[in-house]
């Protein structure tokens, strides 16, 4: 009976592995999609400033001829962004895209309209070069602005050397950062990191404990916390995490042991999963176990300090790459939350640092078109993007440069906000990412110290 | 090796841990005796559940308990409506014909969570209990009632079920249908009726589960998906048959899996335990047939 029965046995077993492998493999996977924006009529100049503003801004503002739709021979730009399970950045080109429209119904750039492509990947190497051919021998876009992808600066980046595309994106892998054709308006997941350790070293923490996501890339990012630490003769502990986390509990006693009572633990976690670590430190009572917790970017969201409580006040210290839009009132601002409230109904997460991106880059983007006095072609598209010099984003500590450099980092100066009753608010000014992070010094070597946003 | 004391936190942690994994693999067990099939969704429809029990608090502002409720129903309506629709016609086919179906579920409910509870923008969710807010010391760490709810209620559902499935009429015919739908139909049984409480079930322990996890784990669609899969481990280690034994291997998979994250060296492959356990349980144990076995016990 035994011997009969054997086969269905093994039939079960292998039906639970194949079940449950293929149930692994399908959470790497979704499919892809693009969109299209077409806008008014012709005109224009932008130059959102960051300038204190007394008076409410009109999404109109975004053009130079309010009201008066764009009809020239559109402009294609196109974009590229990460959307599958768990991790999705569309709202950054969903954002320029909201800016574009905004552009297009008041005036568009010189008269033009500007037709924006959004491509979405899954993480798929072959998808994203596919992506980009797309965008290139079928959309003929001119110009690529608002790339949010994992992956997408590794598998594009050459190709877009070899067309001659000058790319403003947010940055992810380490060539949006380390490559000639990429500059993001964002400081990515080592810089921003190192903010975050560096406020950490700032308070004077006898260790640091480094702790991300497990996904590649990794060690390229730990370098530059790394090279912090031991300049400042600290020690520090690198950890890496499976995602998603299913064990936050371990995760979180893990790190408050190995940073001790003065020590600080440093995450680099996407939303969700930094919420989920730092809510097991708040139940399993471990928050006033070392000195101070810290975080990259993606941390700052109200929502995140709304969730975790007044317990954090003051505890958690999260690096911001961007202006902080609740306590900023400038012009930039204003007609940032007027354009997404006006046309941003695709950008699901609101006010944040995403929309807050994908605003800067279009806004380069037109400031760009607009000095192009000649026809809009490949050739004066990129290179009117890659002589943008030290324009005033509104959004950022610095301004903006893109310039002909073999590598750029022209976001390298940020802030450090802190919960406060459920609100993000600044704990410390735009303080300059130090030097001692190699790539940091090598950038500021062939591109100087941008100046300060007025 | 650290000291012992390093140890003691991990062993409360190991034991919520167990206590997770121990929730979805007795209900993945309980539904297999019942009808035969491997219901990989059981993840997904309490992903679903909680989350719109998350909208029904956050959003439109309804009790707690209400959306509690509307979370367990949910899963259960789910749960049921697939059971009913797809339950008959699956039942003649092989197991893993069974699984894969269950494996379409996943995906369909997967995508439209996905959907409707997007990650733009970076949004992140959170599903507290009330639970939550009392919380006693043990091992230097604190223990909220959530864990201990969730720990006991693997206990309760384990020897509930077990006893459900041994001394009640319709558990004896769960079983029997489990293994031969045709001839417990000759015998009388009503498979439909039986197979439709066996679904139901199986869904309210997926909105239970849902929940609870929800609350403990995270409240995120790929999370509380493929934490199924961990939960497999503890499935296959009591071959798909024994809801004791699944709860003790969840339980030991949580333990070995925490108490590995204070020593360096494997800290960075303690998310390989259940799957290494399950693979050296396999090994191990004598190689008793699991259809026959249930086959004996109907």
């Amino acid at each position: 009976m035994s011997q009969l029965h054997a086969p269905r046995a093994r039939r079960t077993f292998l039906l639970a592995a194949g079940a449950a492998i293929a149930l692994a493999a399908a959470g790497c996977s979704s499919s892809g999609s693009g969109s299209t924006s077409t806008g008014g009529t012709p005109t224009g100049t932008s130059t959102s400033a960051g300038t204190p503003s007394t008076a409410s801004v009109s999404a109109s503002q975004c053009g130079t001829k309010p009201g008066q739709t764009a009809t020239g021979t559109p402009i294609a730009l196109g974009a590229i962004a990460t959307n599958q399970p768990g991790t999705s950045f569309t709202d950054i080109p969903n954002m320029a895209k909201a800016y574009f429209d905004c552009v297009n119904a008041n005036g568009g750039v010189n008269g033009h309209p500007i037709k924006y492509y959004i491509e979405t990947e899954q993480t798929n190497p072959a998808q994203i070069a596919a992506d980009a051919r797309q965008l290139v021998q079928t959309d003929h876009v001119l110009g690529i602005v608002g790339n949010t992808s994992i992956i997408e600066c590794s598998v594009d980046s050459s190709y877009w050397q070899k067309l001659g595309y000058y790319v403003i994106d947010s940055g992810i892998a380490p060539e949006c950062y380390s490559t000639p054709n990429s500059a993001a308006v964002n400081m990515g997941p080592r810089y921003s990191s190192d903010g975050a350790v560096q406020y950490a070293l700032s308070q004077h923490v006898s260790k640091i404990v480094f702790d991300q996501s497990r996904v590649p890339g990794t060690d390229y990012i730990a370098a530059g916390p790394a090279a912090l630490a031991k300049a400042a003769n600290t020690p520090i502990v690198q950890l890496t995490e499976t995602v998603p986390i299913t064990d936050a509990n371990s995760v979180a006693i893990k790190e408050v042991d190995d940073a001790g009572p003065n020590g600080a633990v440093v995450l680099n976690f996407t939303p969700p999963e930094a919420l989920i670590i730092l809510q097991a430190a708040q139940k399993l009572g471990l928050e006033n176990r070392v000195k101070l917790w810290g975080c990259s970017t993606p941390c700052n969201t109200d929502f995140l300090a709304a969730t975790l409580g007044p317990k954090w006040n003051g505890k958690l210290f999260v690096n911001a790459e961007l202006t902080p839009p609740d306590s900023t009132n400038t012009t930039a601002m204003s007609l940032y939350k007027a354009i997404l409230k006006q046309y941003g109904a695709s950008v699901q997460g609101g006010i944040g640092s995403f929309s807050q991106m994908g605003f800067t880059e279009a806004e380069i983007a037109v400031h760009a078109l607009e000095s192009i006095t000649g026809p809009y072609t490949v050739k004066s598209v990129n290179a009117a993007f890659k002589a943008v010099s030290n324009f005033n984003t509104g959004m950022l500590c610095q301004l903006w440069t893109y310039g002909s450099y073999p590598m750029h980092i022209p976001n390298n100066n940020d802030y450090t906000v802190t919960p406060d009753n459920g609100k993000m608010t600044t704990a410390q000014g735009c303080t300059n990412i130090s030097s001692v992070d190699p790539q940091i010094a090598q950038y500021r070597g062939v591109a100087g110290t941008a100046p300060m946003a007025p | 090796m650290p000291p012992w004391n390093d140890f003691e936190p991990f062993i409360v942690s190991g034991l919520a841990l167990g206590g997770v994994y121990a929730l979805s693999g007795v209900g993945l067990v309980v539904l297999y005796r019942a009808t035969g099939v491997l219901y990989l969704a059981f993840g997904a429809v309490g992903a679903l559940g909680a989350l719109i029990a998350w909208s029904l608090s956050t959003k439109a502002g309804a009790p707690g308990w209400v959306s509690w409720l509307v979370c367990i129903a949910v899963a259960a309506a789910v749960t049921l409506g697939y059971g009913m629709i797809f339950g008959p016609a699956l039942a003649r086919r092989e197991p893993l014909v069974k699984a894969v179906a269950t494996l379409g579920l996943t995906l369909v409910l997967y995508g439209v969570m996905d959907l409707l509870w997007t990650t733009s923008g970076g949004q992140a969710r959170s599903l507290g209990l009330p639970t939550d807010n009392t919380a006693f010391t043990m091992g230097q760490v604190q223990v909220t009632w959530t864990q201990i709810i969730a720990l006991g209620a693997g206990v309760v559902l384990t020897v509930s079920t077990g006893a459900f499935l041994r001394f009640t009429k319709l558990g004896t015919a769960m079983r029997a249908m489990a293994n031969d739908r045709e001839i417990t139909a000759t015998l009388g049984v009503p498979v439909r009726r039986v197979e439709a409480a066996a679904w139901l079930g199986c869904g309210v322990l997926a909105g239970i589960a849902g929940l609870l996890l929800a609350d403990l784990v995270a409240l995120d669609p790929t999370t509380l998906t493929f934490l199924v899969i961990s939960s497999l481990a503890a499935v296959l280690i009591a071959r798909m048959r024994s809801i004791a034994v699944t709860f003790g291997a969840a339980i030991a998979i949580g333990l070995v899996h925490d108490l590995l994250t204070p020593i360096t060296s494997l800290t960075n492959y303690r998310d390989m335990t259940p799957f290494v356990l399950a693979a050296v349980a396999l090994l191990l144990m004598p190689r008793r047939p699991v259809m026959a076995s249930s086959r004996e016990e109907a």
